[in-house]
Order: C-alpha cells, then structure tokens, then sequence
C-alpha cells in the first residue's frame, strides 16, 4: 500500500504516461501562465495608469494636504542613542562621536558659506517671496543662519562643545513644515528647556545661543526643497552649564509660540521633545 | 429501497407502464391483477403510514407469497475492524427455543406452563439478569461535545493561527524591548472566536437534542404475566426470562416469547423486519430461522389482534431488539461529506500559507533579515492567510439553512447534516413515497366506452367531455358517495386541490376531482344518506356502501361499489352506456379489458365503479343491512366505468434504483415494478432465463440492469461480488433483509464511494441509518431507537420533506463555495500590504487590527447574505455531485479569489495607499526602503518628498490614515465582489438582486466602515483615522472592474460550455 501510495505522489508532480507536471501537461501550464502573464500586465498597465492620473493632481511645491502638520515636531542634535545622551567627561572617547556629528551637522552652517550661498534678511519679519499667479518666483532665496551665531556651542571656540568639560551643547531645530509661519506681530519663537518630574534641581542652569533660543522669523516660511534648495534650517543651541553628574536627568525643550497648537498629548515630539542627558564623572 | 438520484425523468414512469402491458399479455390474468393490487396496496401502506403512524393494521392488503428459507441467517462473512462484541453483535440472533419443545423452555427456565414462575425465581433472575430494559445507549458528556465544537475540523485551522500567533508574540517579547502587541491581539481575537462560534455551535446542537428529548417515551409500560398461577400486572422492567406472559391485541409485546398458545393472535414486525403485513403467531415452530418461525414474538412489537401466552426467552439488551439497539449505538460513523469537504480545503488553505510563508521566509534571509526576523515574517505570513470569519460564516449559513429545514419539519441534529442530503446520490428507504409527489389525481376515466382525460383544473376549463351524460353523473354519484375521504373542517377559502383531505391517497384523489366538476360532495352525501358500509379489505378487494336515494319518492336502496375493476367487472351483469343500462357481453366486456390494460399501461392505477338500485320488494325500507354477514345483494350489479389515478413522480427522483426491504423477494420484485423501480427496459437475470427459456446459470449477469438479490444471499457473497452487484446493476431490489444486512449493503455503497442516506423507522433500520452518511427517521413513526441513530428527523413523517432536505443541500452547497470565494478573496488584500511591507521596505499599508475589521466586521453579513441567495438554475435536475471530483473548494476557485480578483482588490487598497501618502508628501518613489526610518520611534524629523519633517507620531498617523483607506477600498472592492459571487454562471443581470439581505449586507458594510473611520475615539480604540471624502473613491475604478471582468468571464463561460475558461475558471 505504501508503494502505491509513492508512486501516487510521484505522478501527481510528474506522470510520465500523460506527460503531465503536477497535474498539468506542457500546453495546458503554457495557457495558464500565458493567461496569468495578460492578466497581470493589464492590470499592472491600469495600476500605472490610475498612479499616474493621481499624480498629475498633485502640487510639485505643496502636498494636498498638512493638517497633519499644524504642530510641527521638534528634534535634538546630537540624537544620541534613542534620544538619550550619556557620556563620560574623562573618556573622550564616550562623546568624540558627539561632536563628530555636530561638526559634520554644523558645515553647510560655516558662515563662509552662508555668506555665500544666502540672503542676509531683515531680522523679526517672514521672508516672504510670493508666487505672482502661474509665475513662480523660483528659485527662492533663504536667509542665512551663520553657525557663529551658536556663540559657546558653535564648536569654533570650544570645538568639542562642552562635552570635554560636562557642559553638553545640544542642538534643537523645528521640523520644517511648508509655509508654516510659527510667530506673529514680530515676536519670534523660543525655546525653553526645563527638568521633568524630580529632575528639577539636577538639572541647573542653561544658555540658549541665539540669545533667548529664538527661531526668529525671518527663517519662515519654508517654500519647500524644490522651490527653496539652499533653505537653511535654523537652529537652537541649549548648554547645559552646571547639570548634576552621574544621574540620569530627562530634559523637555518646548517650543513657545504665539500661533502654533499645542501638539497632541499622543504625540511626545510634536512642539516639545524630550530626551535624557547623563553626565559622568569621576 | 435504494434510490440512486439522478436527473429527473420523466419516463420512467411510462416504462412501468409498459411493464405492465407487457406482463399482462405475456402472463396469465391473475399474476397481471397481483401486480396491479400490489401496487394499490403498497401505496395504500404507505398511506397509513404517512396519515396514521401509530396504525400498523391497515396494511392487509398487499400480495404476500411464503418463500422458504433453508438456511438461518449466519454472520456475514467478513467484517473488518470492531472489536469481537461487535462482530458478536453483526450476526444473525442466536435463538433456538423455537425449535426446542414447551416442556424443554419450561425446563431450561425452571418455570412451569400454567403456573408460571414463582415470585422467588423471579426475584433471583431479575437480580441475575438485570431489568427488561435497553440500556441507553452511552451519552456523551456534555463537555465532551462542547470539545468537539470547540476543536472540530476548521476550529482546528484557527486554534494553530493562535497558537502560532502567541509564539510569534512571545519571540518577539524575548528578543525586543516593545513588542508590537499584533500578534498577542492576534491570538487572543482568533481565540475568542473560536471558543464564541464553538459556543454557538454547542447551544444550536443542543437545541436541537432537547427537542429529541421531547419524544421518548415517559408511559412506563405493562406487562401481564403469571407467577405462582396468578395473573399480576407487573412494570415491564421486571419481566425476566421464563416468565410466563399473556399478551392481546393492542399490547405491546413486553420480551422476546416463545409462544405456548395463541388464539387468532398476529402481531407486527414491522419495525423489526419491515414486512408490512401483520403475521399471525402460534405454537409451532414453522422455521429454522428464529425471525421467521411463527411461535416467536419479539420484545417491543405490537399483537394486532388475538391473544397469546408465551414463555419469555430474552430480556432487555438480549433481546433481539437490544442487540439491534446495541448494534447500533456501537457503529462509528464516517465524517460527514461537508467536513470532509472543510478537510479538504484546509489542506488547500495551509498549502498555499505554507507556500506562501515560506518563500517570503526565504526572500526575507535572502534580503538580509534575521532569522528571528524572518521566522515572525513567515508566522505572520501563514497565519495572515487564515480566514478568521470563515468558521463562523460557515456555521451561520449551516444554522440557517437547519432552520430553515427545521420550519419545513425536517430537524436537522447535527448541523453538517445539512448539506450531506444534497450531496446524497443514493437513497436507501423501503417507502415508495420517496418517489413521488405523494399527491395522486385522477388522470383518466373510462366510461361510455370511451377514455376521458380528467378535468384538474381549478376553473374546469379543460373540459373535455360532457359533464351531462347520464353516465358521468352516475361514475360520478359512485365516487362520492362510496369514499370516506373528507376535507377537513375550515378550507373553504382554499382551492380545491389545496385543501387538506382526510381519507387516503386515492380516495382523496376521488373526492376533489368529484368536488371539482360537480360540486360539493358532502352535499351529494347528505341527499344520499348512508346507511351501511362495507370498507376496503384486502379479502374482498373492493369497498361498497348503500345509501337512500336523493328522490325522496323512491324508496330503493343506492348501493355503489368500487374496487379492483376486475373483481367489480366479476360482480356485474349489466354496464351503463350512454345513460342506458345494457347487459355486459362479450365486446363490452373486451372493450373493458383494452380500456383497462390502457390504462394500467400508462401506469396508473385505475379502480372500477359500480352501482345497483336494490329493488324495493326485497329491500323495503328500514331493512336491516348487516355488514358483517352480508345478508344483502353485491352481484348482478351494473358497471358504471372506470377511473384511474397517478401519483406524480417527483422531480429528481431516481431513475436507476435499488430497493432495500424486508419483504419477500417477489413481493418486493413486484413492488419494484409496480412503483418503477425496475423499469421496463430492465430484466433480471431470472427474466433473461426465463424469456429465452434457458437456465439462470447460463444467463451473463451484465446483460441483466435489473437484479433481485436475497438477503441470505448476501452472507454468501464476498466484498468484491456484493461491489460487483452495486457497480453493474442500476436497479437493485434486495429483499427479505435482516438489520445487519441493510448494514452491509450501506457500507458496501460507501465502499463505491457513494454518499448514502438512508430513511427508515424502524428499529431495524437503526443500524443502517448509523452508518449511512444521512440517516432520515420519521418523527411521529418512527422508533425512539432509530430516531437516535439518525442525523436527521422528519417530524411529519412527510417524505416531501427528504426531496426539500436534497433542495436546501444542494443550494447551501453551492452557496457554501460563494460565500467561500468571496470571503477567500479578501485575504490577497490583506497577505499582499504585509509582503511589501517586507520586500519593498515600505510603511506598512494595512495593520491587524484593520483586517480584523475586514474578516470580523465588514465582511460577515454579505457572506452570510449569499447564504440566502437562490439557485441559478434547477438544481434539482443536476446529477448529484461527484464528491471525488466536486469539491467545496478547488483550486479553480482558489485561482479566481486568490489570483484573479483578490489581485484586483489588492491593487485598489494600495492605490488608496499611495494616493493617501502621496497627498500628504510621501511620494511612491520616497517610500521605497523608507521602512526602518519610518517605523523608528527616535527619528522624528523624517523628511517627505518636499522636505517637510514628520515625528513618529504624525506619520504614524497618515499611516493608519492609510490602514483605514486600505480597508475601506477593500470594503469597496467587495461591493463589487459580493455581486459578482451571487452566480457562478450566470450574469447578475440574469440573476437579479432580489437577495433583501444581500442588499441590506451591502449598505451594512458601507455603514459599519465609516463608522469606524468616523466615530470620534476610533482614532485611540482601533487607530482608525477620518477619510477624506475623495479618499473613498479610490478604489471604484478597481471595483468597476471586478465586477466588468468577471462578466466577461461568465459570460466566456456560458457561451463555450465546457471551454478553457470553464475548465480553468468555473468553481
């Protein structure tokens, strides 16, 4: 029985008397896969049609929507690891890959090249540069943010940025948004940082580089990276002057505006961010 | 008998008549008549069976012949499997008191012939033998049903995609600091619904087991017997072996007896040998075989009349009843087709998961994930391919249908039952019933010398003779008056042939083609008073009755008459023609006999009419009628005509038959004939023999369709001669069988691959309707043990009911497979997102929770709306399905759903996809490998296509945006879907849309995902986020073209039956 039941399974993949693979001959695999071929080529053929129809709809310089955007979100530099900064002041190796990436994130900021690529704008006003009708005004221009305006966390005075000496420069930036305007009536948005829940005395005080850690408005509003190629994102510099060592301190920076929402309470990231900060010390 | 279904034909009925003609010129006049009475009798049995259950007496008139048996019944020769008690129990009864003399029983009893037992003997062997009773069978405990439900066939698919589920979940706790909780919800809803459908299951079962409570019997029974020479009614459990038992008619025989004397005594076997006719019982042992000599009774049969005393050999379970009951309750029973047919399609299911699971697993390595990586990849694959709600869209559709059935008396016990009927292509039942419409009309009339067609219209508008003749006035007095059938109280809005008659079948017949054409017959009765009758009886073979007349002056006697029309031709001198009475000769007399044979040749049973006006001076008014001692005229009558009735045969009933009876061999051959079974065309080997006039031996049995067989025959036949009968033989009788033998033949039909109902109600059906694939009991006849063994239980006794148990099989079979193709189809929509999301390394276009939504939400009501979806064609003229070929779920259904139109639905959903992303900055071109970054909780500053930044959190957000997009394109898709799933064959134009529920399932769903897209809370419930109005059209396009594709496939279809497209594409 169990010698039939073999060569049962044998011919079921190949039966050598009617020529059949798997229960199939060659004519009949060739018609279906023919078939299957057509079909999916025609329907590979509408799908492309119908993304490509979708796509004439959309804007090349603004997406059709960005109400998901109203609050926009807010990220640290360096990113540490999952957003946790720790490091030794003794070991120069534990934060040599902080400033590696500060150096590398703060180029495109030397203000020899801002000077060279961008605008000096009018401080404490939008930069703002209209389309008139079906003309665009492109390529638009940006304003310069010159990495000297990061004064002590420039990284050209002290260019391990305080790390060397547990005073940590960390970078805050506001995500980009197309045409978000984040101030009105010239008051631009800052950025303050403070302990959370009993960190509060661990974490001493803070210098904000620009002077009161202001995005100031003359940045805003961003037309998009087709429209605005050289926009530079402007930055927040917050130095932590005397943060207690050896003890984890979990640091929020918002964001203070006069326009935009409060971010949702889902969302950690949206108008604030958080992260932990430990400095070691021996 | 054994019905193989087939397409209906029509013809076979002709056959028959042709049949008749045929032996009523070859063989001489009395064989022809037996014929003819055994087919009036036979349905007449089935009459009393149908209207008066409890009635056993009234089948006396059938044609009985005395076979002699020479051998007893031994074991069937092999039997494989079972354990020795089963085998014990397979053969034939091991009496042998009724060949011992009444001084030996008496003697091996310990009991004394006139005293009968003393109480103290009694006493020690009601404690040593037990109590006369049938142990109930074994109850399975309610837990243990409620497991069954619980892990029973697709349960099982479901309980693996759990447990697989919590170890992917648990791989994934083990290995990453936040688990997605997917795969633990996962398990834990795939979990909830089985248990909540093995529930519901459980609570439909045991419904229906409730109402099998209802019918056992609660009246303890008595029995009389005498101990110590006193007669002491006693409870039947305490009759115990040797006592000594008087039983009457009327009684219920309390043990198997031996019979010491008998007055007149008969009793019925019918529930135990199914021979209709009561058989009189006495002292004299007449047979080796204990089932057939006459001075045994057995335990829970009926004495019709007489009394008798007998010594009881066999109690309770010994009895030949117990081990009939115990035979029973020990057969295992296969799996129903329909859970064959849900095997089948697991395997079907798992193979493609595994497949599929498995190359993505080996993509996955390839692409560089990890194995742990890759293993969570395959168990989600596989487990993603299960069809959460199928089990409970099945299990709906399967309740509905029982209910459905359950309105129409048919109560279905186990809920797969519910299709096997549909799929049954033979029928095994001794009722002829089963065949036709069991709705006899008047057909024919002859009179005047002339054949008329019968009037059965409402209106009378096919009249087509003259409703004044004299004659036809006096045909139709006749059959009013001599006819106890009446309608009964409060139809008199209903149409005629609509109103419910009491009277049997022929009668009935009478009645409404009389009240059809001249008007009320209860008015014609009250002119006409009764004054005496004599009812049908199988000695006289004729009914008459004499009335007043309707003249008030004339003071004669009406007597009418009706019967056999040759024994009413017997009775006459004169016939009426043209209104005058002329004396019957010769010619008369030969045109009676061409109209007669005429008719009968059309298969129709035809009864003559007669009448006399009793003359005054010998029968003055107030003469005293005696009925019983016939002091009065029934010769020298004048024949007024003949009328000739025919039952339909039902659509979808057998044409090539086999017939299972415990009548004798040429009762049941001529039964056969009668009612069609062997049709004309067909002889038997004894026939061949016996036309070409050379002996059986040298007959070639192929040359025979027809075939007889004995049932003591069939203990000398092997496996492979009894697969030789059933194989070359379209139409079998076998006659005189014994339980164990209609066993045998079930399993030797099952053997052949045949899915086999039987019906039955007698206890000795019960082993055979255990073992049949469907085993149908009479509810109101049918015995308590049979109606255990059974599957399913007609409780009107209607066999009407067995052809809408094959129409609802049938339809919910087919309905099954839609329902299944269009639940089947959503799951490419939902595997392709998770595959992409893998290969391509894009953010993830559909979640868990939104396909749960889909398989548990928006897809239920419209899977369970194809339930209620009619057939496309009749169903009832299909040959039944093969079940090696016709399967439930094939790979040409699995090639549509999942290949075809699946593929079509999966492009929708990811066009919503990409419109949704795209609209908000995440180009198709920016996603590709976007993966790792996008689902990375630390990067919140993700660029877009125009160098926006996105936090986890927002992007998370236009992600389940996009889940909910995908799943209402799905929901769109299977708009599209379920109306294209409502035919197989034919264009939905054909079909049209009148399914209300399939209607109301489409709006359902429409309602049920904007409400989860919509209702506020959704966002943190299920993470379901508001669409965009235009967001919803998305996938119209996509499902335009589901249902434009698959016309053009049905309609390919249609137009080249049997093409390519049928072939690869006809589910």
């Amino acid at each position: 029985l169990r010698k039939g039941s073999s060569s049962e399974w044998r011919d079921a993949f190949w039966n050598p008397r009617t020529h059949e693979l798997l229960g199939r001959t060659a004519s009949s695999w060739g018609l279906i896969l023919l078939f299957y071929l057509v079909f999916y080529l025609f329907l590979a053929g509408m799908f492309v049609l119908t993304m490509y129809i979708m796509l004439l709809t959309l804007d090349d310089y603004k997406p059709t929507w960005q109400d998901r955007l109203a609050t926009p979100g807010m990220m640290i530099h360096p990113k540490g690891d999952q957003l946790e900064i720790t490091f030794s002041v003794s070991e120069t190796e534990s934060w040599d890959r902080f400033t590696q990436t500060l150096n590398t994130f703060l180029s495109p900021y030397n203000d020899s090249y801002q000077v060279q690529m961008n605008d000096n704008c009018p401080p404490d006003q939008f930069f703002i540069q209209e389309d008139s009708g079906e003309v665009r005004n492109n390529p638009k221009r940006s304003c310069q943010f010159n990495r000297s305006m990061l004064e002590e966390c420039a990284g050209i005075s002290d260019r391990f940025y305080g790390y060397s000496r547990g005073q940590p420069c960390v970078l805050i930036k506001l995500n980009r948004v197309i045409g978000m305007l984040p101030g009105k009536n010239g008051q631009s948005p800052y950025v303050t940082c403070g302990a959370k829940r009993e960190d509060g005395d661990k974490l001493g005080p803070l210098a904000y580089y620009p002077p009161n850690g202001t995005f100031n408005l003359m940045y805003y509003p961003y037309y998009g990276k087709k429209a605005q190629v050289n926009y530079t994102q402007p930055l927040v510099a917050v130095k932590f002057l005397n943060a207690s060592v050896n003890t984890d301190i979990n640091v929020e920076c918002k964001i203070n505006s006069n326009t935009l929402e409060a971010g949702s309470e889902r969302d950690k990231f949206a108008g604030r961010v958080s992260f932990k900060l430990r400095i070691n010390h021996t | 008998m054994i019905y193989k279904i087939q397409a209906t034909s029509q013809g076979h009925f002709t056959r028959v008549q042709h049949y008749l003609l045929y032996s009523a010129r070859q063989k001489p006049h009395g064989e022809f008549n037996k014929a003819r009475w055994l087919y009036f009798g036979c349905s007449q049995l089935l009459v009393h069976t149908v209207r008066m259950p409890d009635s056993t007496y009234g089948r006396s008139d059938s044609y009985r012949v005395a076979t002699t048996q020479d051998k007893a019944d031994r074991s069937p020769k092999k039997k494989k499997g079972g354990t020795k008690d089963m085998d014990d129990l397979k053969k034939e009864v091991p009496i042998t008191e009724h060949k011992m003399s009444i001084e030996e029983v008496c003697r091996k009893f310990n009991t004394d012939i006139v005293q009968g037992l003393t109480n103290a003997k009694a006493a020690e062997y009601l404690i040593r033998d037990g109590p006369n009773a049938l142990t109930p069978p074994p109850t399975t405990p309610e837990w243990v049903k409620f497991c069954r439900q619980l892990f029973g066939g697709f349960s099982i698919l479901l309980w693996t995609g759990a447990i697989l589920c919590f170890l992917a979940y648990a791989i994934q706790a083990a290995t990453e600091d936040e688990p997605a909780g997917d795969n633990l919800y996962l398990g834990i809803v795939l979990t909830a619904v089985v248990v909540i459908t093995g529930c519901f299951s459980y609570f439909q079962e045991a419904k229906s087991s409730k109402i099998m409570e209802s019918f056992k019997n609660m009246v303890p029974q008595q029995a009389l017997v005498i101990r110590e020479g006193e007669k002491v009614t006693i409870n039947a459990e305490e009759v115990v072996g040797g006592d000594l038992i008087e039983v009457k008619g009327g009684d219920r025989i309390p043990a198997d007896i031996r019979v010491v004397s008998a007055h007149g005594c008969k009793v019925d076997n019918s529930s135990l040998t199914g021979e209709s006719e009561p058989q009189s019982r006495s002292p004299d042992c007449t047979h080796d075989n204990p089932l057939e000599t006459r001075n045994v009774a057995f335990f829970s049969t009926n004495c019709v009349e007489g009394t008798a005393r007998g010594i009881v050999i066999c109690t309770g379970d010994r009895t030949v009843m117990g081990r009939i009951a115990t035979l029973t309750s020990g057969l295992e029973t296969g799996k129903t087709p329909i859970a064959k047919e849900i095997e089948h399609f697991i395997h079907i299911i798992t193979g493609v998961a595994v497949f599929l699971g498995v190359t993505f697993f080996i993509l996955a390595i390839i692409l560089g994930y990890s194995w742990l990586e890759a293993v969570i990849f395959l168990i989600g694959i596989i487990v993603a391919n299960v069809p959460e709600g199928l089990l409970a869209t099945v299990t709906v559709c399967l309740t509905l249908t029982a209910k459905r059935m359950a309105k129409k008396n048919c109560l279905v016990k186990n809920l797969e039952a519910v299709e096997t009927l549909g799929s049954t292509s033979t029928i095994c039942s001794d009722k002829t019933g089963t065949l036709t419409q069991n709705r006899m009309t008047v057909a024919h009339m002859w009179f005047d010398n002339q054949i008329h067609e019968a009037d059965t219209t409402e209106d009378q508008s096919g009249a087509s003779f003259d409703k004044s003749s004299v004659t036809w006035l006096s045909l139709a007095r006749v059959a009013g008056l001599c006819n106890r059938a009446q309608f009964k109280a409060g139809q008199d809005s209903l149409p005629i042939l609509k109103r419910d008659v009491a009277g049997d079948a022929s009668e009935s017949a009478l009645l409404k083609c009389i009240e059809l054409s001249c008007g009320s017959v209860r008015a014609m009765r009250d002119r006409n008073k009764k004054v005496a009758e004599i009812p049908f009886n199988s000695t006289n073979k004729y009914q008459l009755s004499v009335h007043e007349t309707e003249d008030p002056n004339d003071n004669r006697y009406l007597l009418v008459m009706k019967g056999a029309p040759e024994r009413i031709l017997d009775r006459c001198t004169t016939i009426l023609v043209q209104g005058k009475e002329q004396p019957m000769d010769e010619e008369l007399k030969e045109a009676f006999q061409n109209a007669y044979m005429e008719l009968g040749g059309l298969g129709e049973r035809v009864l003559g009419f007669c009448h006399v006006l009793l003359p005054e001076d010998q029968y003055p008014k107030g003469f005293a009628f005696d009925t019983e001692d016939v002091n009065f005229q029934t010769d020298n009558l004048c024949f007024v005509g003949l009328m000739s009735m025919i039952d339909p045969p039902r659509a979808a009933v057998p044409d090539a038959v086999i017939m299972v009876t415990g009548d004798h061999p040429i009762t049941a051959k001529a039964i056969a004939k009668g009612v069609g079974i062997i049709s004309e065309g067909n002889e038997t080997v004894e026939d061949i023999a016996a036309r070409l006039n050379i002996p059986v031996s040298q007959v070639n049995p192929r040359d025979a369709k027809a075939c007889v067989v004995h049932g003591t025959d069939l203990k000398d036949l092997s496996q492979d001669q009894m697969d030789d009968i059933l194989r070359n033989h379209t139409e079998i009788v076998f006659a005189r069988t014994s339980p164990q033998q209609k066993l045998i033949i079930v399993e030797g039909c099952q053997r052949l691959g045949a899915i086999v109902a039987v019906t039955g109600d007698g206890v000795n059906d019960s082993p055979a309707l255990k073992k049949a694939d469907i085993g149908v009991a009479m509810g109101i006849s049918g015995s308590d043990v049979s109606k255990q063994a059974a599957d399913m239980i007609l409780l009107d006794d209607n066999f009407a009911s067995i052809v809408t148990g094959v129409e609802e099989g049938r339809l919910i079979f087919d309905n099954l497979k839609k329902s299944i193709a269009y639940t089947l189809t959503s799951n490419i929509p939902e595997i392709t997102p998770f595959l992409f999301f893998i290969i391509v390394n894009i953010p993830l276009p559909l979640g868990t929770i939104t396909i749960l939504c889909i398989d548990l939400g928006t897809d239920m009501v419209p899977a369970i709306s194809l339930a209620y979806e009619t057939a496309e064609s009749d169903i009832m003229k299909r040959q039944p399905r093969n079940p090696a070929r016709d399967k439930l779920v094939n790979e040409r259904l699995i090639s549509i759903a999942y290949g075809q139109i699946g593929m079509i639905q999966a492009l929708g959903g990811f066009f919503a996809y990409f419109v949704i992303l795209a609209e908000n900055g995440f180009l198709p071109s920016r996603l590709v490998g976007i993966r790792l970054n996008w689902d990375d909780r630390s990067t919140n500053d993700l660029e877009d296509s125009y160098g926006q930044q996105w936090t986890y959190e927002q992007r998370k957000i236009v992600e389940f945006t996009c889940h909910t997009a995908f799943f209402v394109s799905i929901v769109v898709v299977q708009w599209a879907d379920v109306i294209i799933c409502k035919t197989r064959r034919n264009s939905v134009f054909q079909q049209g849309m009148r399914n209300k529920i399939l209607i109301f399932g489409l709006f359902e769903e429409t309602a049920l995902a904007a409400f989860l897209s919509y209702c506020p809370g959704m966002d943190v419930a299920l993470r379901m986020y508001p669409l965009k109005p235009s967001w919803w059209f998305c996938a119209f396009p996509y499902s335009f073209l589901i249902f434009v594709y698959d016309e053009i496939r049905k309609l390919l279809l249609r137009r080249n039956p049997g093409g390519w497209v049928e072939r690869e594409t006809y589910y």
